[in-house]
């Protein structure tokens, strides 16, 4: 089978850390330790574990970070050399599940937890929330925190993976693979709207609106009381799917500070350097862009005793908020509980039809991470490859 | 002095100048259209401070100033704030003359207790240099910061309540004006808006009184507000001003300027067209390619730096009401042309100064809104130069950026308020208050240089009349994004404009060009 | 097009400025006074004299059949300075008046034009000045000047309208009294000159002398002195009536316009009352030829 691998190189590795954000990502990728080779099926680890060949893999902001060097180190020990990566799957059965017969279509709920490793419960994932798990490095698989990060799984990018029993959920048959695949991020999403603890009536401001931001979005609205909830969006396409998803006011991030001010009434600031700071605010904020700037913005635009989200791989900001506000910095990672089987609910909401999609064969991957990179001026929601003509 | 008229544009009129905010253009008018022109700068008074001593020594409905004083009394002196007159005058300012004069006559009287006020009421508070400029070095340092200080609408404990009028208006002024033996006030009269009991009742006055007249309803029946006696605005103040006059006598001082709005060396943009030497061409041509060229900065730096050659026309003191007539008189004198009938479009050219963006980086779309549809729409006497329904094009870029500084509550409406109406009543009932009460806007305004957060909204009143007046309204070269958030429609040139308001006034609608600035008032017959 | 070409159309460089019919004029013309000493030093009366000489006379006398009578009457100034005044009807008539004047003569005449008219450009004034050797004088109050009379004094003869512009229908107008007033400051004479058929040729309006040579006839007159206490009226008036004489001497003949003058038959200088379309019908009346044998005094 044909498969995307990332593997051990560290000069190319820095090298891609350098050029990455100088040079267009076609070009990047060419530096990146990312490789399209023939290599045979990941083995079955054991009993329970199923073949899935995957139909539709989606391209995370995380695999761009890791394709471009720079996820961050405190990772690197939880992943395990050479991978596949892909973890927002939607795939088929190759062999029969309990409840679920060979060529059912299911996602996967990718995190590698204590009953995948074959291990006794952690007291995390004894207590429902696999994601929290303490063991993502031991058992019998290599170290990893998800599928797509493991050297034995195998991942979404790919013609064939393993994948355990209880990683499984059906699809239903009236969902398009086009629309199933955005399950696993929509799980996040859910997870992450879960873990604002919204009250009723409160402001909430999304910081993106990439597919992060525009389903966390659509999770605070369906599952949430929150009340007046503010989004910043960098493109017009963002800012109209985020007005449909029930967003009350859209904004460019440079006027994002001044929306919320003039919202909550608040006083700003202009420090002697860096961007502006809000005395007061909104009660919530949830950060999906994943950069250092929307989580700055995130933190100096939430009122005293507010709540900040991280629901993307975060980048260094300056916490003197957290402590100055007295913050409570919450982070959000992957799905737990039922969140992935509400994600599949809420998938349903015409709303998201309007999300684009783009697919690519793995041969053009230089040209679909590209496409991932700049995603959000392209108008595209999600980017990833398209397996279903790949021979497992 | 050659008066005011009305030109018909024929084959021999040259194109015309147009101002078009941070630049200016040449426009060819289809042939048949008006043109106003304004009257020609009056003379100045040979000895302006001669005029003074005259007017105080002799004033109106009023004992002279200097008996007026005495030992131990609390004298207040008012004056008018950046606003006017625009452009700046070159210095000495006609203000520091006549407060010279005044404290001259303090001085020899034995009063202590002097302060002066800038009556800036929710305008932004002037920095010290820019109150030095008009009053000068020498009462600058006499009483900067103590006794020379911006009039604060927001300071509770500087205000007083004096009681209502009798249509129930709340008459809350600056508390030392209101409390003072005699409250002088100084004033510069540029346009007829401007003096009257609106120099008091206004320029000292609290959100709680401004509220009262600053508000769409009156705006609308003030037609125009640029002729007291049919303004509802003014008529408000008028009662205001005689409650006021229970509480504290007032000894108005009012002075007029001539037409002289540009400096010499930048003469053809008083001149007459057909009138400019080759000397006014090369200038014209000069300054018009080196601003198209010149980075948004440097453009409005060298235009912002522009001072006026204003002259004194006159100078009268005493008692408001009467003092005002003569003002009004002498304003008209320099301002009045007399138009025959309506027109059905009407074409101004913005200039790039406001009374609101002196010294700011730049006038951003509200304000070019207020001084279209507010200022320069209001420039007439009788009625409106355009028919109803008729429609306005008017000349400016219409960048949308704002002063930080400035004008901070400007970018909250026009982003948050302008895109859910652009109704002035919808806008008032729906947003007003939280505005007005929005405490970082009232920071900014008591600490900063902030216009005060409900000021975009009375700009907006401003042009009230002249939208429910109008039938269409189109800005050439306006951005079309934020001419669209205004809810007008912007062309690239006059062809277009013409084109897009056909709807409304036909295809050979009779088309009038008032050449502003210098301003004239159309007397409409 | 460049925002320079744009602004030369529109404010239309090299023409008069236009003002539009319905604005106001500026009340005072500002007396510029234009230097045209530069048009007397050598160098220029080199020229002027190459160009009447060479280009100016040939082309008056290719355009239009040039008839002139009396020249031998100038001889009796000598060198003596003096104010030539004629009627004037038309552009043509300087060209003529210039063509018709024996060279040493010509050489040292300088024409008053009206300031108002022909000094209001730079490349007009210098044109002008050095072909035809004009001066510039106000014709309507304004500064008066005192070139003229300064020519004048230094011995330059000085060409004068006395009426102050062409005429709109053939006829002349009343002389005014500067032409008179300046040879009396200077005790110099006066020439009067009288043509006919320049009308005719190129009327206002015209630039050009109409086709089929039409014929101009220049008479030029005794010059008059003044008498002892007569002043600048009474000599205008004089000058006025032997103008007079000198066109009606033209159509007829010497004896006749004398006798006629002295009868008190002779046409009024002003022609028809006014309004009446006879005084452009008979202004426009061509020239008729005159027998160039030898004097016409008895016939």
């Amino acid at each position: 089978m044909r498969a995307l691998e990332v593997y051990r190189s560290l000069p190319r590795y820095l090298a891609a850390r350098v050029v990455s954000g100088r040079l267009p990502a076609v070009a990047a990728a060419g530096v990146a330790p990312l490789r399209l080779t023939t290599r045979s099926a990941p083995p079955l680890p054991g009993p329970q574990w199923v073949r899935v060949r995957p139909r539709l893999s989606g391209i995370c902001g995380s695999d761009l970070a890791t394709v471009a060097g720079t996820a961050p180190f405190y990772l690197s020990p939880l992943v395990s050399l050479p991978f596949i990566p892909g973890h927002e799957v939607v795939g088929e059965l190759l062999d029969d599940a309990p409840g679920l017969p060979a060529g059912s279509r299911v996602v996967l709920n990718p995190v590698l937890s204590c009953r995948a490793r074959n291990l006794e419960g952690c007291p995390a994932c004894s207590s429902g929330a696999a994601n929290r798990c303490a063991r993502v490095t031991l058992g019998h698989l290599s170290p990893g925190l998800q599928t797509g990060f493991c050297a034995d799984t195998g991942g979404g990018w790919s013609g064939q993976l393993v994948a355990h029993c209880s990683q499984l959920h059906a699809v239903p048959d009236d969902v398009p693979d086009e629309r199933a695949v955005l399950a696993e991020p929509l799980a996040c999403a859910v997870h992450a709207a879960r873990r604002t603890f919204a009250e009723p009536g409160c402001s909430v401001l999304v910081v993106g609106a990439g597919m992060v931001g525009l389903l966390v979005l659509h999770a605070l609205r369906a599952l949430t009381p929150a009340g007046r909830i503010t989004v910043v969006a960098k493109h017009p396409r963002q800012a109209r799917l985020a007005r449909d998803l029930g967003a009350d006011e859209v904004v460019l991030p440079k006027a994002a500070l001044t929306a919320v001010r003039r919202s909550t009434a608040a006083i700003r600031l202009s420090p002697e350097r860096g961007s502006d700071l809000l005395l007061g605010g909104v009660d919530i904020a949830v950060e999906c862009a994943g950069s250092a700037s929307g989580l700055e913005q995130a933190l100096r635009a939430t009122r005293a005793g507010g709540r900040v989200v991280l629901a993307g791989m975060p980048a260094p900001a300056d916490l003197s908020p957290v402590w100055f506000r007295e913050l409570e910095l919450v982070g959000s990672y992957a799905s737990a509980g039922d969140d992935l089987a509400v994600a599949l609910r809420l998938l349903a909401d015409p709303h998201l039809d309007a999300l684009r999609t783009s697919w690519h064969p793995l041969s053009r991957y230089r040209e679909a991470l590209d496409e991932a990179g700049d995603a959000g001026r392209l108008g595209l929601a999600k980017v990833g490859f398209d397996l279903r003509k790949e021979s497992a | 002095m050659r008066p005011g008229f009305v030109l018909e544009v024929d084959e021999r009129t040259p194109p015309l100048l147009v101002h078009r905010g941070d630049s200016f253009g040449l426009e060819r008018f289809p042939l048949g259209s008006r043109v106003v022109y304004p009257p020609e700068a009056l003379p100045g008074l040979p000895d302006v401070r001669a005029a003074i001593t005259q007017a105080l020594e002799h004033p109106l409905d009023s004992e002279p100033l200097r008996v007026l004083l005495r030992p131990g009394m609390r004298l207040t002196i008012a004056f008018d704030d950046i606003s006017l007159p625009l452009p700046p005058m070159r210095t000495p300012d006609i203000r520091q003359q006549v407060i010279e004069q005044v404290l001259e006559l303090a001085a020899a009287a034995g009063v202590d207790d002097v302060e002066l006020v800038v009556a800036n009421a929710l305008h932004r508070r002037m920095t010290g240099p820019e109150i030095r400029r008009i009053v000068g070095d020498r009462v600058y340092r006499s009483f900067w910061p103590q006794a020379l200080t911006n009039h604060d609408a927001e300071d509770r404990a500087n205000l007083v309540h004096l009681g209502l009028t009798d249509e129930g208006e709340d008459v809350e002024i600056n508390k030392r004006a209101g409390t003072s033996d005699l409250l002088v006030y100084v004033n510069v009269n540029l346009v007829s808006m401007d003096g009257g009991w609106k120099s008091t009742a206004i320029g000292l006055a609290s959100y709680a009184s401004l509220r009262h007249h600053h508000n769409t309803k009156t705006m609308r029946h003030s037609r125009s507000f640029m002729d007291h006696k049919a303004s509802a605005l003014h008529s408000s103040a008028w009662r205001m001003g005689r409650l006021l006059q229970e509480h504290v006598p007032v000894f108005q001082i009012e002075t007029t300027l001539n037409n002289q709005a540009f400096p010499t060396s930048y003469a053809f943009l008083t001149k007459r067209e057909w009138e400019w030497s080759p000397r006014d061409q090369a200038m014209f041509w000069t300054l018009k390619n080196g601003l198209d060229r010149a980075p948004g900065r440097l453009r409005r730096k060298a235009l912002s730096d522009l001072v006026a050659d204003y002259e004194v026309t006159s100078v009268q003191a005493g008692a408001v009401e009467p003092v005002h007539e003569l003002t009004i008189a002498n304003v008209h004198r320099q301002q009045l042309v007399e138009v025959g009938g309506q027109t059905d479009v009407l074409v101004f050219g913005l200039p790039y100064l406001c009374p609101y963006n002196v010294n700011s980086s730049v006038m951003n779309p509200v304000l070019a809104m207020c001084l279209g549809l507010g200022y320069f729409f209001n420039m007439y006497r009788g009625q409106p130069l355009v028919r109803k329904g008729g429609a306005l094009i008017l000349y400016h870029p219409v960048q949308n950026a704002f002063d930080q500084l400035h004008h901070p509550s400007y970018v909250d409406f026009f982003e948050e308020v302008l895109a859910e109406s652009t109704d002035p009543a919808i806008i008032e009932e729906r947003f007003e208050k939280q505005y007005a009460t929005d405490p970082w806007y009232t920071h900014l305004y008591r600490t900063s240089h902030a216009y005060h957060g409900v000021h975009p909204f009375y700009m907006w009143y401003w042009g009230a009349h002249a939208l429910e007046h109008l039938g269409d309204v189109v800005w050439v070269g306006g951005d079309r994004k934020a001419v669209q958030r205004m809810g007008f429609r912007s062309a690239s040139t006059l062809g277009d404009a013409l084109s897009m308001v056909s709807g409304s006034v036909g295809t050979s609608p009779t088309i009038t060009y008032q050449h502003n600035p210098p301003h004239s008032i159309a007397d409409v017959r | 097009m460049s925002s320079l070409a744009r602004l030369a159309r529109d404010f239309r460089w090299g023409h008069v400025p236009s003002v539009p019919a319905t604005a106001p004029r500026r009340e005072v013309v500002p007396a510029r006074e234009m230097s045209t000493a530069w048009a007397r030093t050598p160098l220029a009366r080199g020229v002027r004299a190459v160009a009447q000489a060479g280009a100016l006379a040939p082309l008056v006398r290719a355009e239009v059949r040039l008839q002139v009578t009396g020249a031998a009457r100038l001889t009796a100034l000598g060198d003596e300075a003096a104010v030539l005044v004629l009627n004037h009807t038309s552009h043509l008539d300087t060209a003529a008046l210039l063509t018709a004047l024996p060279p040493p003569m010509r050489s040292r005449t300088v024409v008053a034009a009206a300031a108002d008219y022909f000094f209001t450009s730079w490349w007009k004034a210098a044109g002008t000045a050095l072909v035809f050797g004009t001066v510039p004088i106000e014709r309507r109050g304004g500064a008066p000047t005192d070139a003229p009379a300064r020519l004048l004094a230094q011995g330059w003869n000085v060409v004068v309208y006395p009426e102050g512009s062409r005429s709109y229908d053939g006829w002349p107008t009343r002389f005014r009294p500067g032409a008179a007033a300046l040879a009396l400051t200077c005790g110099a004479p006066i020439v009067p000159v009288a043509v006919r058929g320049s009308y005719t040729a190129m009327p206002r309006g015209r630039s050009w002398p109409a086709p089929g040579r039409p014929r101009v006839s220049l008479v030029f007159g005794d010059p008059l002195r003044a008498a002892p206490g007569e002043q600048a009226l009474a000599f205008a008036g004089r000058a006025q009536a032997e103008v007079a004489r000198l066109l009606d001497e033209d159509e007829t003949d010497w004896w006749s316009s004398l006798r006629r003058a002295n009868s008190g038959e002779q046409p009024a200088l002003q022609g028809p009352p006014t309004g009446s379309w006879r005084r452009t019908w008979a202004s426009t009346r061509p020239v008729e030829p005159t027998s160039t044998g030898g004097p016409r005094v008895w016939t």
